[in-house]
């Protein structure tokens, strides 16, 4: 009969400290992977400063990422406004890109986000902010804009306001930490599945001859998960990029 | 070139330390030496005498590890700052000058254009100004050409005219000769024979003037 052991959770999230074990300065490869995402972020930027008239390498790559935050989520979120939001939601970017696509990186293979430590805190940050912009731009008069929806018969605002602060001011930064986190682990958790049923099904017995199956999954979940990795992070800074626009706009 | 190589060696370094550093969460059991919470964990099971106490339960995924939060907090930090203060605006720079050079090659490509479009409707004007001043040269020299043809004609039509008169004048003084020549001789030849034929010798004078008048009867009737 066919026994498998599958790691409890904690095995495939949890890891022991390489420094401070147990402090607050614990250093542990979540810890290491923040350490390559901020590395590889300013490497990609070093390396991509050329100023070449035709862009190659990594200068192209670095080009092309600025573009595709600038044009394809500040510019689409929230139009040239929110030009002063780039620095930030390109960091959001590529650190939780970086801190995901070790995913699927040989020996180290965990994403940092599948911890809740990273989502919730960047989650907070974004709510921070988009509130904080949606002060700075209608004062107190954010507080009904955020949750008196225009065209609402008044009748109704007992029902609707509560609903509306609810939603913006208590879910939003749950589901915001919830779809990254929850993803990632998910996707942590089918990869170390199908593995432990390859390596389960790789012995002496008559039923190896399945374990090419449980292969393939490993190896097309990886090619799932560098997708998973990349839109992610898209969809994690695009929200960033909604929620400010909602809270900062004077259109109602 | 010195600064990539850099980068790239610091990258494989840290890279280095973490494969020397990493292992699975399940290699904690084969430590030979044990962690402080370890060994805390021990006691706290010896003290117990049993192994439900609470360092032996896994932490709960979904609260978050302080040590995490931290290092993200400084991780980000480090990644907005760097972006903020040289990434983005590096690449953005990089990208407008070349914006900028490109708009500025456009520009020169489009005012050379319009500066050759004004060489060439310059020099069209001057193709035409020369054609139409061939045109009125060419006109000139044929107006003078007919001019001079006309004159040439004309001055040979005259000299001909003349040519003409003055061989008719000298045919007709020619002939005049001749017929004076041969009315003389014809008077002679007539006087001549009517000698002849009375046997003595005329008054020349009256002969001639007999032969004269009576050839003049003749041309007058001729």
């Amino acid at each position: 009969m066919l026994a498998l052991e599958f790691p409890p959770l904690s095995h495939i999230v949890n890891w022991p400290g390489f420094a401070g074990d147990g402090t607050l300065w614990e250093i542990n490869k979540v810890v290491l992977i923040y350490a390559f995402a901020v590395l590889f972020t300013i490497l990609l930027f070093t390396l991509g400063n050329k100023k070449r008239l035709v862009p190659t390498g990594a200068q192209n790559l670095a080009e092309m990422a600025v573009e595709f935050v600038e044009d394809g989520i500040v510019m689409e979120t929230m139009g040239k406004e929110g030009i002063k939001y780039t620095p930030y939601l390109l960091s959001l970017f590529f650190f939780i890109f970086f801190t995901n696509i070790f995913e699927v990186i040989p020996v180290i293979q965990m994403p940092a986000s599948a911890r809740i430590a990273l989502p919730m805190f960047l989650a907070l940050l974004s709510y921070v902010i988009y509130h904080g912009a949606g002060f700075k731009s209608h004062g107190f008069g954010y507080i009904k804009h955020a949750l008196v929806p225009p065209g609402v018969p008044i009748a109704l605002l007992v029902l609707v306001i509560p609903i509306e602060f609810i939603s913006k001011f208590l879910v939003q930064p749950f589901s915001h930490t919830v779809r990254l986190f929850a993803n990632l682990l998910a996707g942590h958790i089918l990869l170390v599945t199908f593995a432990v049923l390859t390596s389960g099904l790789m012995v002496g017995k008559w039923y190896a001859i399945f374990s090419p199956l449980p292969l393939l999954g490993v190896i097309f979940f990886t090619a799932f998960e560098v997708l998973v990795s990349f839109l992610q992070a898209y969809v994690f800074t695009l929200l960033t990029g909604v929620y400010i626009n909602a809270a900062q706009s004077h259109e109602h | 070139m010195r600064r990539t190589r850099l980068l790239m060696a610091a990258a494989a370094l840290v890279l280095l330390g973490f494969l020397g550093f990493a292992r699975p969460a399940a290699a904690q059991e084969s430590k030979t030496k044990l962690s402080h919470p370890a060994e805390e964990c021990i006691k706290e099971i010896e003290a117990a005498n049993s192994i439900d106490v609470d360092c032996q339960k896994a932490p709960n995924p979904l609260l978050p590890q302080a040590n995490e939060i931290l290092w993200g907090v400084v991780g980000f930090g480090v990644v907005f700052g760097f972006l903020a203060w040289k990434g983005l605006p590096g690449i953005k720079a990089g990208m407008n000058a070349r914006t900028e050079r490109i708009q500025g090659d456009l520009d020169a490509a489009e005012a050379q254009r319009t500066e050759a479009g004004t060489v060439l409707a310059e020099y069209q004007a001057q193709l035409a100004e020369a054609r139409t001043e061939s045109a009125r040269i060419i006109e000139e020299a044929r107006q003078a050409a007919d001019e001079v043809r006309s004159t040439l004609q004309a001055k040979a039509e005259s000299d001909i005219a003349e040519l003409r008169a003055k061989a008719a004048a000298d045919i007709e003084a020619a002939k005049t000769q001749a017929v004076a020549d041969l009315r003389g001789e014809v008077a002679n030849l007539a006087i001549a024979a009517a000698e002849q034929v009375v046997g003595h010798s005329l008054d020349r004078d009256t002969n001639v003037a007999l032969v004269e008048s009576f050839i003049d009867s003749v041309g007058a009737t001729s």
